[in-house]
């Protein structure tokens, strides 16, 4: 889920769809600006391991609802700097250790802000990030680690080739070895896994589908058989879950419906019954506008999407809620890449 | 920040003064806490604070790092493999419980720690036993209540790896065969537990290494399996296990083509059973396709029955089909059988190079016109099979 691009897409309207169906933009743009302004929460400080990616995904977001400027450009990029290590790596935040998941955040966040020049300018140099990725990876089996000791997990092998495809040095590891070992950890199911040997998941089908389609090798994979595998993820209301007998979840909803759409298989599941349920887990203020008493306070929680309708709303499924969306073309969202 | 399974209050309501005043009294003891888990020692205290930082928030994963080094770098006894750090610790008060460095130990025996404070942390056999020991007890509880979160599951795996690194085989060994009473405890609790899976498989691997002095388990796993999928009929990650440890487990056994027959068979009556309990069980339905597989794939390169004749595989599929027609009988709502038919017939198709007959045709349009019915959500996929009949 790297950039998104181009103008969004014309066609379908949600006329058709009940008021509470309808998706408000405003309310979730001022929900993803007040994240940082609650430094008087201790959810905020218990989550500061998550800070970077955080970040990500309400800028993601933001992208998403064209409107990109919500945040500002020259903060994020302070922030995002100072995030960084000797050894070219990223933390999560100031202080904490290096680690490939945040890197990652790190490369797509600027490369989002078209702000990669930075790393040259005021950073520690694009080399040196791309060679702390490279650096990652086991020259044995072709993965990656997600830090020095040494876990390993397709969703690093991903982030890797993801940050080095936009810092243009793909030469740094080599492709061909991680897509043996992505073709490694297929299933019987036509599923991938964390590892090999490891059951198919909906997260992970995700992250070897995206690397598969960086390295341009989509042809490796079991279309049909993983296609009908994935359509089965979508249960009665409309959501999707991520492994079967599973429940429900917005975040799910993103990893199936993006999988389904890189094998050109979105059409298996039923758009329509999705976006609805997307829409139902979001918390928009128009709908409690008739109460008095809200202050500013309050409002800043009357915006972001939850894992399934009624639960709380968080970053990471505000951002997934709304890339479900844009995947399924909903009107006034820019367009998403799957990848 | 990814909040799962949270139910929103109902109603918005401002904190009391009395609520507001305990929250931010919690977050400066958190904040202190915080502060005072820097790496300035590789001290028994520091290790303290880690755990107390840890327990109250697992995912602060720099913390488990901080934990890792003072291990590495000051409690463990032998000096490790991996390089010393290269930054300069401050000098430790001398009133602290500082356990010396590795580096330290390992560079001179004069400077070789007071047996008084070595005790504090050593008990009688060895400075890095007690260390591991404690630090896999402590892990305990926080696995229980965070069953979902990478880093303790991590954590626990490189404690481990310390263990076959600097411990005698026996001793390290014998820690790693508990683990398995561990896993099998959490997937007792969740038996999807996708971190317990994995660890389970991770650690059984360990054990089969000669490292470990290990041979294979592939038997007592595949038991393992038969055990979780009795319990629970629809358990898709003992399924999927099963089908990981099939073909090793063939192997070893040097199972003939007779005896890999009769597995085959014991297995589709096994699902069958499960089938039979309940027509709509998609894992027993998944696992079906996967045996079915095994049938449809060209010869030799199937997993369980490699040497079956083309014309042995038609008989079994066609046997097969008729098995699934029977499920129709009291459940003829079940896409899930309509959608086996269809499947298994089209692929028979391909299996003798022939195109329908007449009457297969026929079926096949009847089943796939009540899946278009029954399963409405997934009508895209239905209409892709019916152009795909237009071809005959
Ligand atoms: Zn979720």
């Amino acid at each position: 889920m790297s950039l998104v691009s181009g103008p969004g897409r014309a066609g379908e309207t949600s006329g058709s769809l009940p008021d509470e169906l309808q998706l408000t933009i405003e309310p979730h743009v001022r929900y993803i600006q007040s994240l940082d302004s609650r430094r008087d929460e201790l959810e905020y400080w218990l989550t500061e391991h998550l800070r970077l990616n955080g970040l990500y995904w309400g800028l993601m977001a933001l992208h998403l609802m064209g409107r990109p400027d919500a945040l500002p450009r020259d903060e994020t990029i302070n922030f995002v700097l100072s995030c960084q290590h000797e050894n070219g790596g990223f933390g999560a935040a100031p202080g904490h250790d290096a680690h490939m998941l945040y890197t990652v955040s790190a490369v797509q966040i600027l490369a989002m802000i078209d702000a990669l020049d930075e790393l040259e300018r005021r950073g520690k140099g694009r080399a040196l990030v791309g060679s702390y990725i490279a650096g990652l990876q086991n020259t044995r089996t072709g993965t990656f680690a997600g830090d020095e000791f040494g876990e390993e997990d397709t969703r690093f092998l991903y982030g890797a080739l993801n940050a080095l495809s936009l810092l243009h040095m793909m030469d740094a590891v080599n492709v061909n070895k991680a897509v043996d070992y992505i073709v490694s950890c297929a299933n019987f199911d036509g599923g991938y896994g964390v590892s090999p040997g490891a059951e198919s998941h909906s997260g992970q089908i995700f992250t070897c589908l995206a690397a598969l389609s960086i390295a341009k090798r989509i042809d490796l994979v079991d279309v049909d058989k993983l296609g009908r595998w994935l359509s089965e993820r979508q249960v009665e209301c409309g959501g999707l879950n991520g492994r079967p007998e599973k429940a429900e979840d917005v975040c799910y909803s993103w990893w199936v419906a993006s999988s389904l759409a890189m094998i050109g298989r979105l059409h298996w599941i039923d758009g329509d019954k999705l976006k609805e349920f997307i829409l139902r887990c979001q918390v928009c203020s128009v709908s409690a506008d008739n109460s008095t008493e809200i202050n500013a306070r309050q409002d800043t929680k009357m915006g972001g999407f939850a894992d399934r309708p009624g639960d709380m709303v968080d970053v990471f499924h505000t951002a997934f809620g709304l890339g479900g969306l844009s995947l399924l073309s909903f009107p006034d969202l820019e367009e998403v890449d799957p990848v | 920040m990814a909040s799962h399974g949270v139910p929103r209050p109902s109603t918005i309501t401002t904190k009391d003064e009395q609520a507001r005043l305990k929250e931010e009294k919690d977050i400066k003891d958190y904040k202190t806490l915080v502060d005072l888990t820097s790496e300035r020692e590789y001290s028994l205290e520091v290790l303290e604070l880690t755990s107390k930082l840890l327990t109250k928030n697992p995912e602060y994963y720099t913390i488990w790092n901080v934990r890792r080094r003072l291990l590495t770098y000051g409690l463990f006894s032998k000096p490790s493999d991996s390089s010393l750090p290269s930054m300069e610790l401050p000098s430790t008060s001398q009133t602290d419980t500082t356990i010396t460095s590795s580096a330290d130990s390992s560079s001179s025996s004069s400077q070789a720690t007071p047996p008084s404070q070595n005790s504090r942390m050593t008990g009688k056999t060895g400075t890095t036993l007690e260390a591991i020991k404690n630090d896999l007890a402590f892990l305990v509880p926080l696995l229980m209540g965070w069953p979902k979160c990478y880093w303790i599951w991590n954590y626990r795996l490189w404690l481990l790896q310390q263990a076959k690194e600097r411990l005698d085989m026996e001793i390290a060994r014998a820690m790693w065969t508990q683990e398995l009473g561990l896993v099998g405890k959490m997937l007792t609790r969740d038996n999807r537990n996708f971190h317990g899976w994995g660890y389970r498989r991770k650690i059984v691997a360990e054990l089969e290494s000669p490292e470990l002095g290990g041979s294979s388990m592939v038997e007592t796993e595949f038991e393992y399996t038969t055990k979780m999928f009795s319990a629970s009929l629809s358990n898709f990650s003992a399924l999927h296990t099963r089908s990981k440890l099939i073909p090793k487990l063939l192997n070893e056994r040097r199972s003939d083509d007779g005896a890999r027959l009769r597995f085959l068979t014991n297995e589709f009556d096994l699902i069958a059973k499960a089938l039979w309990t309940d027509a709509y069980n998609q894992s027993a339905w998944f696992y079906h396709e996967y045996l079915m597989t095994n049938l449809l794939e060209p010869v030799r390169q199937s997993t369980i029955t490699p040497n079956m004749s083309s014309t042995e595989r038609s008989a079994y599929v066609v046997l097969q089909i008729e098995n699934v027609k029977e499920m129709l009988e009291g459940e003829e709502e079940c896409k899930w059988i309509y959608n086996a038919l269809l499947g298994n017939t089209m692929a028979l198709w391909q299996l003798e190079e022939r195109s329908p007959m007449s009457d297969e045709l026929q079926d096949c349009k009847t089943w796939l016109a009540e899946l278009r019915k029954l399963d409405p959500l997934r009508r895209g996929r239905w209409d892709d099979l019916e152009k795909e009949f237009r071809g005959f």
